[in-house]
């Protein structure tokens, strides 16, 4: 079966030969996976800079290749301090694992902490050719075969956080109503601007969201995420359709978002990601919306991938076939980049139960 | 309860840091004593705020600004704590752990811990275990270890290992925090707890110090 229709299938609640899959990593990861398969590293691609190249993903057997615009891609720009085209500033820091030292890019400057700052503010452009250079090769070599997304995250809120500073966003939300909507307009109408471009390229997915959910509960409340993120996600949802009724839509929210899901649905979104097993029941989210709603991720990077046995995450990708992915309506893999502390034994054992599986009948 | 108390405990809620300035600047010109205002006026109202986030009522931006309030009132009432050599419920050294630049969660238990009457060393993120060990040698007799990656959970369970050889686990209690965080893991460090949000920390803190 084509890659791609084995995704086309899963997101029409149909049941492919097997589960379609779709996994990324931090980029000492994948500079560990490619000596372990002995393959060169190819040319990394984005979101997040990650670690993925689209040799990796193919050699793996993946379902769908991603390809980004947007402030996402600012993230592993350098190792060392740098400033992004939004004027974000950005550091490494690193950290140790028995398989080695990698880093993280985070946040250093904040180029509208100042409330007076965004008057004088001038936003990148998106309607830069180059921008859509990777997408349009990706699309010309790969369409035939693979269900390609394109991918606009960070869309308002995160990018706004990086503009604005993380703390203070949040308090912007509470004590600065009218600043906050203005800044998350300027993200809002970059991501815009590309996910409509993106779709008028013929991408067959696009891949929208910011991080609203906390390990046990929403970071914000749903009362705010209705008011200040849902009218523009709906609306983003909206224009996307409109240019192509066939397109889908996929969201990502880090954590427990559990109270949203009804007005996602309303909205029209097709896809949830990343379905962090640890914050959300992935059963009790097919039992109460598998109907209207497909999964993507669901496999527990927070427990079972890094600090697992090989049994436990064979275990845990024969649950989700059963549970979430039963009937269709799942695209499986891990909930974030698969980083640099998951044994090569876990990661192999994750990759070949769901390239061995078939889907169980009902 | 007064009603400047109670306009204090209020404000806090309400997360209104000029409101509160204001009336805890009122408590003191009407002669109320500063434990008072502290203890009746405040940290009434941020253990409010800590049930109602852990209700579902407040979430994180709620939080803010309600300790926001809370310290504005502090900064006017502590040379008045301190002259009425009110002492703290313990001192907590506080810190994202080596490797960890997350700094949220860290801030909101700092926050709490500080509502609940701890004095706070806030050692910031990316803290080196020496440094953590530094703070116990100060006069912390708590410690929070927080991190948001399993990559950087194991420093954690380093960080203890450092206090441990310097011969000063014994004088103090240890929690720890953050998203992959788990009480088993918490007890296979040699941690004394694990509080799964900032307003459970506060409480945890407490029981095992205050």
């Amino acid at each position: 079966m084509k890659h791609r229709d084995r995704v086309s299938m899963a997101l029409n609640h149909k049941t492919p030969d097997r589960c379609p899959m779709q996994v990324s990593f931090t980029p000492e990861f994948a500079a560990r996976l490619s000596q372990e398969m002995k393959m060169e590293r190819g040319t990394l691609h984005n979101p997040h800079g990650g670690g993925n190249t689209y040799e990796l993903e193919r050699a793996l057997d993946q379902d769908m290749l991603l390809t980004s615009v947007g402030w996402a891609n600012s993230y592993y720009q350098d190792a060392n301090e740098y400033v992004d085209e939004w004027g974000v500033g950005w550091k490494s820091v690193e950290y140790t694992t028995p398989y080695g030292t990698g880093h993280y890019t985070e946040f250093s400057h904040h180029p509208l902490a100042k409330d007076t700052a965004i008057s004088s503010y001038q936003p990148p452009d998106p309607n830069r050719p180059a921008l859509y250079k990777e997408a349009e090769w990706v699309l010309e070599n790969f369409q035939d075969e693979y269900w390609i997304v394109g991918v606009a995250v960070t869309t308002i809120f995160e990018a706004a956080w990086a503009l604005r500073g993380y703390e203070q966003t949040l308090i912007d939300f509470a004590l600065n109503p009218d600043l906050i909507e203005r800044i998350f307009d300027i993200p809002y109408h970059y991501h815009l601007t590309a996910a409509k471009k993106l779709t008028r390229m013929g991408v067959d997915m696009i891949w929208i969201g910011d991080d609203v959910g906390a390990q046990n509960a929403m970071l914000i409340s749903p009362k705010m995420w209705r008011k200040f993120l849902k009218p523009r996600m709906a609306n983003i949802i909206a224009e996307l359709k409109a240019i192509n009724p066939q397109v889908k839509v996929a969201y990502h929210s880090d954590g427990n978002i559990y109270p949203i899901i009804p007005d996602l649905i309303e909205i029209g979104l097709d896809a949830l990601n990343p379905i962090q097993p640890a914050s959300m029941d992935p059963a009790r989210l097919k039992r109460d919306y598998g109907e209207h709603l497909c999964f993507w991720g669901s496999i527990d990077e927070q427990h079972t991938l890094p600090f697992g046995s090989p049994d436990d995450v064979r275990a845990e990708v024969q649950t989700r076939l059963e549970t979430i992915g039963k009937n269709g309506g799942l695209i499986i893999g891990p909930t974030h980049h698969v980083q640099l502390d998951t044994p090569m034994e876990n990661f192999w054992a994750m990759i070949n139960a769901i390239k061995e599986t078939p889907y169980p009948r009902s | 309860m007064e009603t400047t108390l109670q306009e204090i405990h209020e404000g806090i809620l309400d997360g209104d840091a000029n409101a509160v300035a204001e009336k805890v600047q009122a408590a003191l010109d009407e002669g109320i004593a500063a434990p008072a205002i502290l203890n009746e006026g405040m940290i009434t109202a941020m253990a409010e705020v800590g049930r109602l986030f852990e209700d579902g009522e407040y979430f994180v931006p709620e939080m803010l600004i309600a300790a926001r309030a809370m310290q504005s009132g502090l900064a006017l009432l502590r040379p008045y704590l301190v002259a009425a050599d009110v002492k703290p419920i313990g001192v907590a050294a506080i810190g994202t752990v080596k490797g960890d630049l997350h700094d949220i969660g860290k801030n909101l238990v700092v926050m709490m811990m500080e509502g609940a009457g701890f004095e706070i060393k806030d050692l910031g993120t990316d803290v080196e275990s020496g440094t953590f060990v530094d703070a116990v040698r100060d006069g912390a007799n708590i410690v929070g270890l927080s991190a948001l990656l399993t990559t950087t959970m194991p420093m954690m369970g380093k960080t203890i290992q450092a206090i441990v050889d310097a011969g000063l686990r014994d004088q103090i209690k240890i929690i720890v925090g953050g998203a992959p965080v788990t009480s088993k893991f918490a007890k296979q460090i040699g941690a004394d707890g694990f509080a799964s949000d900032a307003s459970q920390a506060a409480k945890l803190a407490k029981s095992l110090v205050g």
